[in-house]
């Protein structure tokens, strides 16, 4: 696969900070659930809450700065202005921010299985392996933000009209079922959200047809990926 | 008779005049003949922003070893047509080549034998200038300690400290010397030298003729008279997107036509010059005794046994620079808005 080791060495460090902040404290939320609460509870509780949120904030902040905000900056004339394809530059970002939500998701499992085992309650296995599936449907949730963030930033020169529209789908996806709580007016607001394809509960029952609704989000996440990288190889840039 | 030009040469076409005269004596643009292998091909570029913005019908050739200048003001297109020189921009009509490839399709082979310095400074946020140098290193696959080394000493660049930190010349520097770090054939410099001190300016101009003494082909845009005209083997002077003119430097420097200003210690001998047979005048203010008046070399010994027979106090070439040559592109406009803003 084309990737800059280069590049992906200058994307880290430029990302690293963020991503560690999110990560630990994610990995100390669900470390403190699995210690003070059985996994049922916590997969309810917080799966279902805050994951999401930090994953838009990720997505949202990181997308913007992969591609639009060293467009609207002009600090991708330097990384262009050396041998390498436009396809590579995309391949490399993409690399870094699924391998990062991997990551992040990743460490969390760890986490929160920790925390889980080390707790009064204890954990078995196939309790570990719900926590793992929990962060893998967060993973998958994570890279459709991403993609979709990154397919702004692929399209846009400036990196407000990126937040504007990358952000704003993501968190409306974020808000549409929080205000469909709000009664059977608004509920219809629920299928209009890819969040509604993480279903922390029906992870967490017996059964594969969970794993269905984290490959279409997926997909979404590498359609949007691969929409964006094409757009991006194709137009002008304002260098 | 006013020039437009602030103490570093720097261009400035908000003032100044040329009078009639002297523009009759500027060496003819002609067509330039084609250049055979062009390193650098630019052909009927044509990029519309609108709005008037944009490149039109841009077409120029640089050959290998040569220095070519893109002269004019800020928003003129010099940047645009460097930018789909650089495969950054697709040309709507026209067409570029570097050594033969296609600038939008194969941008990234082509980026293997070109150094390019961008018209805006912009880093990469936190990082030190080392950093930063080993990046581009890094992007590039070559590394040369010795050259990056001379480069740093050169342009007296200590790149330990934070680029956020760093001043615009410095910043500058830094941007030099990765253009030229991997010692590429071809150089794509945009403004290269703003924001330099005039001692680093005057650097920059001795390094990059020597960098074209060992055949590097240089593309160099700019709006600093002194720059282009002390390395530039050719210029183009683009306004408002399309090149009004392409000159040879020397055709400048080596014109064999002349203005000479000349004062009269009396009324009568002014008015008996002004009156008799001879050299053409340009300019005469009578309040002044003061008049200029063209020649070509061969006809000035004739002049000087005219002059010889009045009283005489002064007597000047005025020699054609590039800023008269440049001006007499770029001052038209500015006067015809003022005429147009009266009525």
């Amino acid at each position: 696969m084309p990737i800059n080791s280069a590049l992906l060495r200058q994307t880290t460090r430029e990302n690293v900070t963020l991503w560690g902040v999110l990560t630990a404290v994610q990995c100390l939320l669900v470390g403190v659930i699995g210690m003070t609460a059985p996994i049922a509870a916590a997969g309810i509780a917080y799966y279902n809450m805050l994951p999401g949120i930090f994953m838009g904030v990720y997505a949202i902040t990181v997308g913007n700065k992969l591609i639009s905000s060293q467009v609207d900056r002009g600090t991708l004339a330097y990384v262009l202005s050396n041998p390498v394809k436009r396809s590579t530059v995309i391949v490399t970002q993409v690399v870094f921010f699924a391998g990062s939500l991997l990551a992040m998701c990743t460490l969390s499992a760890v986490a929160h299985s920790l925390g889980a085992y080390f707790s009064t309650f204890g954990a078995n296995s196939a309790e570990i392996q719900t926590i793992f599936k929990l962060n893998l449907g967060l993973f998958t949730l994570a890279l459709s933000f991403a993609g979709i963030v990154f397919a702004a930033s692929c399209l846009f020169n400036l990196s407000k009209y990126t937040i504007a529209v990358g952000g704003g789908i993501v968190c409306a996806f974020l808000l549409f079922p929080i205000m469909a709580m709000f009664g059977s007016k608004f509920a219809f607001l629920s299928n209009l959200t890819v969040v509604s394809l993480y279903k922390v509960g029906s992870i967490m029952a017996s059964g594969t047809g969970w794993a269905w609704d984290l490959v279409i989000l997926a997909a979404i996440g590498l359609v949007a990926f691969a929409a964006g990288g094409v757009a991006f190889v194709r137009r002008d840039l304002p260098l | 008779m006013g020039t437009a030009v602030g103490l570093a040469g720097e261009l400035d076409t908000s003032s100044g005049d040329i009078s009639a005269g002297a523009t009759s004596l500027l060496p003819s643009a002609e067509a330039q003949p084609p250049i055979d292998h062009p390193v650098i091909s630019v052909d009927g570029l044509t990029k519309d922003y609108g709005h008037g913005r944009g490149v039109f019908d841009v077409s120029f050739q640089v050959g290998k070893g040569e220095v070519f200048g893109f002269l004019g003001p800020n928003g003129a297109g010099k940047t645009t047509t460097i930018r789909h020189l650089m495969g950054f921009a697709a040309p709507q009509r026209g067409h570029t080549s570097i050594l033969d490839m296609d600038c939008w399709k194969q941008s990234s082979r082509i980026i293997r034998q070109v150094g390019y310095l961008p018209g805006e400074i912009a880093l990469p946020e936190g990082l030190t200038g080392m950093q930063f140098i080993r990046f581009m290193q890094g992007m590039r696959g070559y590394r040369d300690e010795e050259r990056l080394n001379t480069l740093l000493d050169l342009f007296q660049l200590d790149p330990r400290g934070k680029t956020k930190r760093m001043s615009l010349g410095n910043k500058r520097k830094l941007a030099v010397v990765t253009a030229f770090m991997g010692d590429p054939d071809v150089l794509l410099l945009d403004e290269p030298s703003s924001g330099l001190d005039p001692i680093m300016q005057l650097r920059f101009i001795d390094f990059m003729r020597q960098e074209k003494s060992r055949g590097k082909t240089i593309l160099l845009s700019s709006h600093m008279f002194s720059e282009v005209g002390a390395v530039c083997d050719r210029i183009a002077i683009i306004k408002d997107g399309r090149i009004v003119s392409t000159v040879r430097t020397d055709d400048i420097r080596h014109n064999e036509s002349k203005t000479y200003h000349v004062g009269f210690g009396t009324l009568e001998d002014f008015q008996s010059f002004l009156s008799g047979r001879g050299p053409r005048i340009t300019f005469a203010d009578q309040e002044e005794k003061v008049i200029e008046v063209q020649i070509h070399d061969d006809d000035v010994n004739h002049l000087i046994s005219r002059l010889a027979q009045c009283n005489v106090t002064r007597f000047q070439e005025r020699k054609l620079t590039l800023e008269d040559y440049f001006l007499h592109f770029y001052t038209r406009d500015p006067q015809e808005s003022t005429h147009e803003s009266r009525h």
